[in-house]
């Protein structure tokens, strides 16, 4: 039943997304509400994520199967995120020419992608949360290195992968190095 | 099935899985090696076909990449090399998932893991802001954009209504919007 429940969730994800980032929303809900997965596993997913090769999608569905339910956990997650693939593009690859710059199609964009920009940020705010704000109050050290990223991703255009490596870095540096010096 | 047809589903599968094990970053490396592998070396497509397929497996729901490599398997082989060219995409991010789920608790609980994943998860805040910058240009193009990122924020404050159903409420009023415009053109 684990089985079929992973595989009916990933496939809402699947049918209700558009790729890469904007299924971080869409996967939060439903991790959380089948309590598979908290906002902290999330966070650290998207950043092992973009460090390892393959699309987001496929990565949280391999990760998120395993922890429930093992290999056919990931097999269930895997298929359910792939369905949309498997049926509607592989129909719209045999019909091609009919789906050609379709009108229907970019008015539906027109919509959804606004849409997922306010849903995006509704998960910045959920994460900040979970990140930059301790119970002591706010953790300077991980706000320093979101401005830091956030600069050398926008302003020097450094590729994600990059990103992610740096930043781990400064967390060995802040969190691990600096402690142990101090004492 | 004809055997050429099995060779190229072959083909497919193979060189899927290799430019599957280098698609980092949000995917939009695999459009640079499909283009590396398959219109400059192999001339199986031309530069427009490509982008045409890119502009569609964007627009149909799911992973992107995996839209993509259907179409362009399917423009080959018929339904079988899309097939193959999705399960040769698919596999190496499963394998290397597993591997790195398998060994997750045991990173979570090491000190020197801990601190390198505080680090990570500090800068995905910024990626995700930095995407959002991007996606915001194309999303925002129209006016409405703003007016419809505002009021999706306001719905779901309002309802707590679902991601999901509120992607589907808008694939509706999307359909409804085109079919009121062009009647009103008509």
């Amino acid at each position: 039943m684990v089985l079929l429940e992973l595989y009916l969730s990933f496939l809402r994800i699947g049918f209700t997304s558009f790729g890469g980032i904007s299924m971080i929303p869409l996967i939060l809900e439903e991790m959380e509400a089948h309590s598979w997965m908290t906002a902290a596993d999330l966070s650290n997913l998207i950043g092992i994520a973009e460090m390892t090769p393959g699309p987001m999608g496929l990565n949280c569905a391999t990760f998120a199967g395993i922890q429930t339910a093992g290999l056919p956990g990931c097999l269930a997650a895997v298929l359910g995120v792939l369905t949309p693939t498997l049926t509607l593009t592989l129909t719209a690859a045999l019909l091609f020419e009919k789906f050609r710059g379709s009108r229907r199609m970019s008015g539906v964009l027109r919509v959804i992608k606004p849409m997922c920009i306010a849903m995006i940020l509704t998960v910045i705010v959920t994460l900040s949360r979970e990140t930059y704000v301790q119970a002591e109050g706010l953790d300077w050290y991980a706000l320093g290195i979101a401005a830091v990223s956030f600069v050398l991703l926008r302003r020097f255009r450094w590729p994600v992968p990059w990103i992610v490596v740096h930043a781990a870095g400064w967390g060995l540096i802040l969190y691990g190095v600096l402690p142990r010096l101090a004492t | 099935m004809n055997k050429e047809k099995l060779r190229t589903g072959g083909m497919l599968l193979v060189r899927f899985a290799r430019i599957g094990c280098f698609t980092f970053g949000g995917g939009w490396s695999i459009l640079a090696q499909i283009e590396q592998e398959f219109i400059r070396r192999r001339q199986f497509i031309t530069q427009e076909e490509l982008l045409e397929l890119t502009v569609m497996g964007r627009s149909l729901p799911g992973i992107m990449i995996t839209n993509i490599s259907m179409l362009f398997g399917c423009r080959l082989a018929g339904w079988f090399g899309g097939i193959c060219a999705v399960g040769g995409i698919t596999l190496p991010s499963i394998v290397i998932l597993s591997l790195v789920t398998a060994c997750y608790d045991m990173l979570k609980n090491n000190v020197w893991c801990w601190c390198a994943l505080q680090g990570i998860n500090s800068a995905v805040v910024p990626i995700i802001a930095g995407t959002v910058l991007s996606l915001g240009k194309e999303a925002f193009r129209h006016r409405s954009g703003v007016w419809i990122c505002l009021a999706t924020l306001a719905v779901r404050q309002v309802t707590g209504w679902s991601n999901a159903l509120l992607v589907v409420l808008g694939v509706l009023a999307g359909l409804i919007y085109t079919e009121v415009e062009s009647r009103g053109t008509a």
